[in-house]
């Protein structure tokens, strides 16, 4: 008897813990879905710093000539809460609780569009001068011709320098502007040892620092779909680089994303940071370090200032938006390049600092003034004049896939492992992970 | 007779009817969710839109050849074996210490061993995170001391990481345990202790004669259920160390996560598979278990 009570007792607290752990697992985040008042629309996004004042500006910039509108903003903790929501909006087929337009991560609206068609609106009919935006940053949303996507920000990548620690150990802004990785590597160990800081720092729980760099020498770390890594010259002189810093301490690899923002730049560990130019207000936060910062390009293998983007967001409509027409006025009004667009790109870099592709928006007045953390530098339409030139590289679904396994090499390489063998390892594993 | 028959039948249903609602909720919420796992596990494809796998088995082939759930079934086992052992017998001890009856504010020992389990998962991965960051307050202290000349990178060194794992789950969990036990120990006549020390039997005799013997039902249980937390590992791993450093920290659910609704790959037919043969994991290791602890027959 008292066994038969332990064992049922036993079932029933395995089949609790069990059920516990798949709640606690797929505890998703509910957007709201849409609005019944045929004047609002919802929109979900993150990051109350940045992407939400962004909003905010085109919310009154569409107002102020449509005074019955209204932006509902749901603001959710990451880009993540959004992605978990449509993939579990999509698998349910059930889109009703998705809100009239999403903000996410420019790297899976190709995959989504793929895998759950019902899921979005195409913007074919919008009134969107699409010429008037990077060519680069457009290459994410548009699928078959086809355009998904309003940009938000530009992913335009910067390396900030601190000028003051660079000329403490001799050198100026030109000295690190259209160098090869190599001259930079020496310079890095000078600057470590006359100063003590490190010149560049990278999340190695993210790893996008060989995707960078891969873009800023042109290439992908893909080829027709299949990753292309392995026997990749390129790519291991790139390996290279990292692993040489890294040993040389000149470049901190910090254990995750928080790491990296608070302790190596926040922190001061490091005189340079290299990552889409939003990584900006991070910067901005050392404000005893204000005025000594200045940014440039990114140095390339055989010299030669090299361009590439990272991260950045766009907005869609969603399938479950029954009001697609104001959706698509309201997109091309403000972020789409409209009459609204100056006012909401003034605004959304004041308040947010957010960058815009959109290059007739850039040319504002805003845009031209000196930044005083950055010395007076006009930073903004250095960036988005960057942007013009960032190569269009190959894309694809497991981009975050494939940085988590390079991220894995580069930690065996630094423990000491053969360096073709790891390349190999890391391409094979992320075939493994894409076959059916 | 006949009447005898219809009160046990009456009976019978009344007692159905009590069980009925869990039982039902139960079917549900995990019995039929596991089969639809199961029906998922043989699929392909888009969620939205899934197509049989060819052959039907083939996620399950798969798996043998998925180094990162290897790596993965590595980790958790190597939790399982240090940290399970290691819990349960620091469990134990407490368990047996604050069944002291000599021993002043016992109330409030007790509570003080358990409160960590009040605490939510996530929080407190989180605070060791920042304990053990390289600038962080483990660091700052063993500096302090003199024991260490410079930081170490704890969560960014497989073993470290791994210890630090082990550490976290260790502290969250033998308050937990340790209660089952002390419910245990009161079912244990004080008598019997009493009879040991007039035969002359020390504290440690008394302990692995008297008290592990009698404790064994409840040692079972928090046996299996360790076993089954531990396999199910997930909140430490992801937000701990992430998995790193190169996945040596990784759990069998982190990666089932990955696979699912992590990093926007969402194969959940193949990660179906791997929850399955976890599940099948945790039910031959509970049922091992319950064979060893059965000294009836």
């Amino acid at each position: 008897m008292k066994k038969k009570v332990v064992s049922l007792l036993l079932v029933s607290l395995l089949a609790m813990s069990s059920m516990a752990a798949m709640v606690s697992a797929e505890d998703a985040v509910e957007l709201g879905g849409t609005s019944e008042d045929e004047n609002t629309l919802t929109v979900a996004a993150w990051d109350a710093n940045f992407n939400i004042p962004a909003l905010e500006a085109a919310g009154e910039a569409f107002k102020a000539v449509n005074p019955d509108f209204n932006l509902e903003i749901q603001t959710v903790s990451g880009s993540s809460d959004v992605e978990q929501a449509i993939t579990l909006a999509g698998s349910s087929g059930d889109y009703s609780q998705l809100p009239d337009i999403v903000l996410f991560q420019d790297h899976y609206i190709q995959k989504y569009v793929m895998d759950y068609p019902d899921a979005w609106q195409s913007l074919g009919d919008a009134e969107i001068n699409w010429d008037d935006f990077g060519e680069e940053k457009l290459s994410y949303s548009t699928i078959d011709g086809e355009h998904y996507g309003v940009p938000v920000d530009n992913g335009t990548a910067i390396f900030a320098y601190r000028v003051d620690v660079l000329e403490e150990a001799g050198y100026t802004l030109d000295d690190v502007t259209g160098i090869s990785w190599d001259e930079w590597l020496e310079i890095a160990r000078n600057v470590k040892d006359k100063t003590g800081y490190a010149l560049l720092s990278m999340d190695h729980s993210g790893d996008d620092l060989p995707y960078l760099f891969m873009q800023a020498e042109g290439q992908s770390q893909w080829a027709d779909g299949q990753p292309n890594i392995a026997d990749n010259e390129t790519f291991k002189r790139i390996i290279e680089v990292i692993v040489q810093g890294a040993n040389d301490g000149t470049i901190i690899l910090a254990n995750s994303w928080s790491d990296y923002t608070d302790q190596t730049i926040i922190g001061d560990q490091v005189a340079g940071v290299c990552n889409g130019n939003w990584i900006i207000p991070t910067i901005e936060q050392n404000e005893g370090a204000s005025g000594k910062w200045e940014i440039t390009t990114l140095p390339t293998l055989d010299g030669g200032e090299g361009y590439a983007a990272n991260g950045g967001s766009s907005l869609y409509i969603t399938g479950n938006c029954g009001k697609a027409d104001l959706a698509k006025e309201f997109l091309a009004y403000t972020f789409g390049g409209g009459e609204g667009a100056m006012d909401t790109y003034d605004n959304a870099l004041r308040n947010g600092g957010v960058i815009t592709c959109c290059v007739s928006a850039s040319e504002s007045d805003v845009y031209q003034e000196g930044v005083a953390f950055f010395n007076d530098q006009p930073i903004y339409t250095a960036i988005v004049e960057m942007g013009t030139h960032v190569p269009v590289i190959e894309q694809n679904d497991y981009h975050y896939r494939m940085r988590e396994y390079v991220g894995n090499a580069i930690t065996n390489i630094i423990n000491g492992a053969d360096i073709d063998s790891e390349i190999a390892n890391a391409q094979s594993q992320v075939e493994f992970e894409m076959e059916e | 007779m006949n009447k005898r028959r219809s009160i046990q039948a009456k009976q019978g249903r009344a007692g159905w009817m009590f069980l009925a609602p869990a039982t039902i909720l139960i079917f549900i919420m995990s019995f039929w969710p596991m089969i639809q796992a199961f029906i998922i596990s043989l699929k392909k494809g888009s969620s939205a839109n899934m197509t049989w796998q060819e052959p039907l088995y083939h996620n399950y082939e798969r798996i043998l050849q998925d180094t990162t759930f290897k790596t993965a079934m590595g980790n958790t086992f190597l939790y399982l074996l240090v940290e399970v052992p290691i819990m349960l017998i620091l469990a134990i001890l407490l368990a047996q210490i604050l069944n002291n009856r000599d021993l002043k504010f016992r109330g409030l020992f007790r509570t003080m061993v358990f409160m960590p389990c009040a605490v939510s998962l996530v929080s407190y991965a989180l605070i060791f995170k920042s304990l053990f960051a390289t600038q962080g307050l483990i660091n700052s202290a063993l500096m302090h001391l003199g024991l260490i000349s410079e930081n170490i990178n704890w969560l960014g060194t497989t073993a470290t990481a791994r210890a630090v794992i082990i550490i976290g789950l260790i502290w969250r969990w033998t308050g937990y345990n340790m209660v089952f036990y002390l419910a245990g120990l009161q079912n244990i006549e004080y008598s019997v202790y009493e009879a040991a020390k007039i035969d002359g039997a020390n504290g440690w005799k008394t302990f692995w004669s008297i008290t592990v013997p009698l404790l064994k039902p409840t040692i079972v249980m928090t046996v299996i259920m360790s076993i089954n937390g531990t396999l199910q590992l997930f909140d430490e791993s992801v937000n701990l160390t992430n998995g790193g450093p190169a996945n040596t920290t990784i759990t069998m659910s982190h990666y089932i996560w990955n696979m699912s609704l992590g990093q926007g790959v969402a194969k959940f037919g193949y990660a179906s598979a791997l929850a399955f043969v976890v599940f099948i994991m945790v039910g031959i290791l509970a049922f091992i278990n319950m064979k060893v602890g059965d000294t009836r027959d």
